[in-house]
């Protein structure tokens, strides 16, 4: 990254930045991080969220809760939960699931696991797609752009939505010939599958768009100039200049991506039963507003929470990464 | 720059042949027998087999195609005897499911869309831009905390999620507003209104997220770019500079994307017409899906299509306009 | 604690719909039906087959030869003639049926309902290709000889064979059976045998606009949105004497989100002071029937016609004590508090309901079986032990796991939970088959090709006889039989028997009967009993005539009256 902010650094020190300079750009992107303290307290919730996914098995048998052990005792006659606040109780801390009497605490993090693979899977599918064909399409133009442009279009042109589920039975099915182990499995992959041949086109109209713009600057003429290759200019000069427009992007992608895994749920595409994800959660706890409102929150202030949390940390991240952020507002 | 345009309208018209040769193929690969969901209880083999005739699946894709292609131009005749018709052109079939010309069908249910997506896109742009005009000029103040947590909030959450949290917290929490009953404008304005305006809110709480975020976020970068601080070395007016630089240049990503979130919405929005229980050509489109409707399929699908290349083709042209930098051969 | 922010919360509503009622939301003479369906199945007459539909379409726009009359309770079972003058009359060992057309009916457009007409609508039924979905009894009881496949495609021998087996002589029109049918006039009551007139029949498309012999019409119809029948002043009611007709309107709301139609009817604000709706989701139910009296006083809960059972595919689980082994882990407590407690119903003893009373007694239940739905694993282990020795191979099958196809919809994902929970107790394995959409269930599930090990299933009878339930879902040429028992060694005495209690011509004799046959399927456990189900519905408080009409476990639509406004 050192060398990569070169040309930019150069620009930066013609200005009135002094101070810094003794540092490099990673030791400044790091300091600035850290003084931002909501930053930090984000990124405690990221990986809290992640151990609690990872371990999700170990913390759930420390508790003594199971997320498919059934608790008919704690329904009433209606099968809703019995006592107030969606049956909260000291066996059941966030309650239990109307119906069933399941632990909605255990389920809550079970349904982490499935709800972060596919945010992270399925951002890191398309980002990679993204950033590749992006650079690649805005930096050569010519036909490649207008090639990679024909099939972005077309991708673009299929109501995206309407296509993952009419494809569901079928590209499953065809998966699991393939050997992928029928069941959850091959609904992930399919769902993380489906998600990248469509998402890869936002993330790269977005950097081909940036690198239409950053072809043009200076310092990459400056770089064309003194004979640097194709692939160093991609590299050094264009990539690390991406880093805000795609961070703003993954930061919005993970948790949009847990929502979409959600919304597939909704349709009817989500984990078969008794496997919990927290957008079988969202869409079985809505049913419920006026039953039990204790488990419509539930859920929905479990995604709000680490929404929040990815967002203020790519903030911070983008901030910090931006040389120029310091510099003087002219507003 | 006439060039362009023409040549990009060209490439458009031979995209939307590709956009119906694949969605023609992909359906026809589906794994379930259109013929077999006709006849329900009673279904024998031959009773399946007439209907595949009749249905026109008995014939090969390329000529099932064919047929479907020529029927745009032409439009095509059904069934024989006492129980013919024929849908006129523009023909995309016909809905054994609803009994309808699947043109009839669209031309009923797009109003609806049409409505729900042109007063959602204004209502979005609006709060989306706007909070992130308020944000970039207030970088790191409350306001911009603010914003934040409301994109946050508001690409995240799925949108049935939200669609029913402010159906009930508006409709019966609240009381404000009666169910959403829809009825056309030419009808009945004021019912229409009462109707419309929990899907826009919903839609426009789901996408201005993202346009509070990229308006802030360009806005900053463009704020920081030399042509805009060579600007105010000249002199401008923060206003002017504002106004003329930093909107501008800001703009581009969001005209992007804008277009695109319009074009795709005129497709049919699922989700929000389903939890509104809005008639329109989303909701036409899922149902094709759930009774595996291929005709009402492929016409939705190539209809909604033609919507996002035409919006392509003009934001490509507005790539051009704003940004003279980027102006193509 | 609970109840109260319950209260609170109906309290909102309460000052909502005051809010809008006194923002001018009057209602007018109109019933409106709400529905999260986006269409109804089958207007056609012939292909008319869902006991809701046919309450709808039968009390409002088309009528048949009889009919059951319009009435609460017991009352709501017995037929009268219709478009006939009576019940019709049988002879010749009830094998010739003939029934006679009252004088003055009309259609909508006013042309006159002739004997050709009914005879010409039955025959629409045999086109199976064109005419879907409907019940399929002329084409098993009325004798013609040889292939009919409809008037659509019927060669001219193939017409002159059908018009002998139902003839017209003026008015009168007689149907020749193949064999006795002792109640053929409650097979009349299905609106197979409504009359179409030939020039009108428009084939596939007659489903969106059939011409109407009942006192309401078509006046639009748009799927996912609306029907809006008006009255047709053509239907003379000296002609009827059980369609009343008392609203001006009758408006089929299409496509509504499933929770919100609920609240409507809780909030009865505007025009939903004359709404109705068929079923409360599971989630309302304590709010309506222990929340507020008022509520409570718009709503039934009542024994529909329905068995809710499932079916075990006898083909790939030929060992009994596997099915038995099922049968005892079940949780079915569990399954019925999941689907709303005793809302959803009485654990069922076999697949007729005790509403059948002549068919009715209670079977011996499999021994082990606990009485009051809790599983019995020991017996389940048992069980499982013994199928391990006389059947490896099927034991073997259900420990690898057992492909259940469901619809995927919150409740069967719970429901699914519950099989899965209370099936590994037993040591049994299932596979989790969802249906993306339930409106395919059946059609998936009733495709040969499809290999399932167990499935659900849910019947009502077409009449009050068990000529309708047993034959129809274990025999292999029962319309729904998903057992796929026709291997089973016993399968051979069971048909056997079931056509002699088909053709016993005393009802009492034929009731013992069909009991000792659901005994007989009860005993091999070819499908599960499950529960016999109750429904509910609710109303606005502006209705009336809201009875629910026992042979169809629907609201008597046509005969709904809206409580008008006190000038």
């Amino acid at each position: 990254m050192g060398t990569a902010m070169s040309l930019d650094e150069d620009l930066i020190t013609t200005s009135q930045q002094v101070s810094v300079e003794s540092k490099s750009p990673r030791e400044l992107a790091i300091a600035r991080f850290q003084r931002d303290r909501l930053a930090k307290w984000a990124l405690f919730v990221i990986v809290f969220y992640l151990v609690v996914a990872i371990f999700a098995p170990l913390i759930c048998s420390l508790l003594g809760i199971s997320p498919y052990a059934l608790d008919g005792k704690a329904l009433n006659d209606f099968g809703l939960p019995k006592g107030s606040f969606g049956g909260i109780s000291g066996a059941h801390w966030l309650g239990v699931e109307p119906g069933t009497g399941r632990d909605i605490l255990a389920r809550l993090i079970y349904g982490a696991r499935i709800s972060m693979l596919v945010g992270f899977l399925a951002t890191l599918v398309t980002t990679a797609i993204g950033i590749i064909v992006g650079v690649v399409s805005g930096y050569k133009r010519g036909m490649v752009d207008a090639v990679i442009g024909r099939i972005t279009d077309l991708t673009l042109a299929f109501p995206s939505l309407l296509l993952m589920i009419a494809l569901t039975r079928p590209i499953i099915q065809r998966l699991e010939s393939f050997g992928i182990p029928e069941g959850n499995t091959s609904r992930i992959v399919y769902i993380i599958l489906i998600l990248g041949v469509f998402g890869w086109v936002y993330v790269a109209r977005i950097v081909r768009g940036q690198t239409l713009s950053l072809r043009e600057r200076e310092f990459v003429e400056a770089a064309r100039a003194s004979g640097a290759g194709t692939w160093r200019i991609v590299f050094k000069e264009l990539m690390p200049n991406l880093w805000a427009p795609v961070i703003v992007t993954v930061t919005l992608a993970i948790p949009g991506y847990v929502a979409t895994e959600s919304t597939l749920s909704f349709l009817g595409l989500g984990m078969l039963p008794p496997t919990a994800s927290w957008g079988a959660m969202l869409g079985d706890s809505v049913r419920y507003y006026r039953a039990d409102p204790t488990y419509l929150f539930i859920p929905g202030i479990a995604l709000i929470v680490l929404v929040l949390a990815f967002n203020v940390v790519g903030d911070a991240v983008r901030d910090a990464l931006d040389p120029k952020g310091d510099r003087q507002n002219i507003a | 720059m006439f060039l362009f345009v023409v040549r990009r309208l060209f490439f458009a018209v031979l995209l939307l042949l590709a956009v119906s040769v694949v969605t023609y193929l992909l359906f026809s690969a589906l794994p379930v027998d259109p013929a077999a969901l006709t006849c329900g209880k009673n279904c024998k083999p031959d009773i399946i087999a007439a209907n595949r005739i009749r249905l026109g699946y008995d014939k090969s894709i390329v000529e099932q195609y064919w047929l479907f292609l020529k029927g745009i131009f032409v439009g095509r005749d059904y069934g024989m005897g006492q129980a013919a018709f024929s849908c006129p052109a523009p023909s995309f079939g016909y809905s054994f499911a609803q009994h309808e010309c699947v043109t009839t069908l669209i031309g009923r249910t797009f109003p609806v869309t049409a409505y729900l997506s042109i007063g959602a896109f204004i209502m979005w742009m609006i709060i989306g831009v706007g909070s992130g005009a308020i944000a970039a000029l207030n970088k790191g103040k409350w306001q911009d905390r603010l914003a934040n947590a409301f994109t946050a909030v508001g690409v995240s959450l799925p949108t049935f999620y939200v669609g029913l949290l402010v159906l009930f917290s508006v409709v019966i929490w609240l009381g404000i507003l009666p169910f959403p009953d829809y009825v056309s404008p030419l009808e009945d304005p004021i019912k229409f209104l009462n109707a419309m305006i929990l899907p826009w809110l919903t839609l426009a709480i789901l996408s201005a997220a993202s346009y509070t975020r990229l308006t802030r976020n360009g806005m900053l970068e463009a704020m920081n770019e030399d042509f805009v601080r060579l600007g105010v070395a000249k002199g401008l007016s923060r206003s002017v500079v504002l106004r003329k630089y930093v909107m501008r240049a800001a703009m581009v990503p969001i005209v992007t994307i804008a277009g695109l979130d319009f074009a795709s919405l005129l497709g049919g929005a699922i989700i929000t017409e389903s939890v509104f229980s809005l008639p329109g050509m989303g909701k036409l489109a899922i149902r094709s899906v759930v009774e595996s409707d291929l005709p009402v399929l492929v016409g939705t699908t190539l209809v909604s299509a033609v919507f996002i290349v035409l919006a392509n083709v003009i934001v490509d042209i507005m790539y051009g306009v704003l940004d003279p930098r980027v102006r193509v051969k | 604690m609970k109840m109260r922010r319950i209260g609170v919360a109906v309290g909102f509503v309460l000052v909502a719909s005051t809010l809008t009622a006194s923002c001018g939301g009057g209602y007018d003479n109109t019933i409106n039906i709400l529905t999260n369906g986006e269409q109804i199945a089958h207007l056609d007459p012939q292909r008319n087959y869902t006991g809701d539909d046919l309450a709808f379409a039968g009390s409002t726009i088309q009528r048949s030869l009889t009919t059951y009359k319009f009435q609460a309770g017991d009352a709501g079972s017995e037929i009268t003639g219709d478009l006939a003058t009576d019940t019709g009359t049988s002879s010749n060992g009830g094998k010739v049926w003939a029934f006679t057309l009252k004088d003055g009916l009309k259609y909508e457009d006013g042309s006159v309902i002739t004997c050709a007409d009914v005879a010409y609508g039955v025959s629409r039924s045999f086109a199976t290709d064109v005419i879907t979905d409907g019940p399929s009894y002329a084409m098993t009881y009325l004798d013609v000889k040889g292939e009919y496949p409809g008037p659509y495609k019927a060669t001219a021998a193939q017409q002159a064979a059908y018009d002998k087996a139902v003839t017209c002589d003026g008015n009168t029109i007689t149907f020749n059976l193949k064999s006795t049918v002792a109640d053929f006039n409650y097979t009349t009551t299905l609106l197979t045998f409504s009359p179409v007139p030939k020039a009108k029949d428009t084939g596939e498309k007659y489903d969106m606009h059939p011409i109407s012999s009942g006192p309401y019409k078509i006046e639009s119809y748009e799927v996912g949105k609306a029907l809006v029948l008006v009255r047709n002043d053509q239907w003379d009611i000296a002609t009827d004497t059980e369609r009343k007709a008392y609203a001006d309107k009758i408006v089929y709301h299409f496509g509504l989100e499933e929770s919100a139609m609920d609240e409507r009817l809780i909030a009865d604000s505007g025009q939903d002071k004359t709404a109705v709706t068929a079923g409360i989701l599971p989630e309302s139910l304590k709010t309506v029937f222990e929340g507020d009296k008022a509520l409570a006083k718009r709503a039934v809960n009542y024994y529909d016609p329905f068995v809710g059972y499932t079916n075990l595919n006898v083909k790939n689980l030929s060992c009994l004590d596997v099915r038995k082994a099922i049968y005892l882990a079940l949780d079915r407590e569990a399954l019925r508090k999941a689907g709303g407690g005793s809302y959803t119903g009485d654990f069922a003893d076999g697949f007729i309901k005790p509403l059948m009373k002549i068919d009715y007694k209670k079977p011996t239940q499999l021994a082990g079986l606990n009485e009051d739905g809790s599983p019995n694993v020991e017996a389940a282990k048992a069980a499982m032990a013994a199928a391990e020795t006389k059947c490896p191979e099927v034991a073997a099958h259900a420990k690898d796991g057992l492909k259940f196809y469901y619809p995927d919809t919150e409740i069967w994902k719970k429901a699914l939970a519950i099989w899965i929970d209370s099936m590994g107790k037993a040591g049994i394995k299932i596979k989790p088959e969802a249906v993306g959409d339930p409106a395919q269930y059946w059609p998936t599930v009733m495709n040969p090709e499809t290999d399932y090990d167990i499935v659900r299933g849910g019947w009502a009878p077409d009449w009050a006889n068990a000529s309708t339930v047993i034959p129809e879902l274990f025999t292999t040429g029962g319309g729904f039989n998903l057992t796929r028992n026709a291997s089973d060694p016993d399968y051979k005495t069971f048909e056997t028997k079931v056509n002699d209690a088909r053709n016993t011509l005393d009802r009492t004799a034929q009731g013992v009967k069909w009991q000792e046959l659901n005994q007989f399927v009860v005993d091999r456990l070819w499908a599960l009993p499950g529960t016999f189900t109750r429904m509910q519905s609710m109303w606005g408080s502006k209705i009336e005539n809201s009875f629910q009409w026992g042979p169809f476990g629907a609201f008597c639509y046509g005969n709904l009256k809206v409580q008008l406004e006190k000038k």
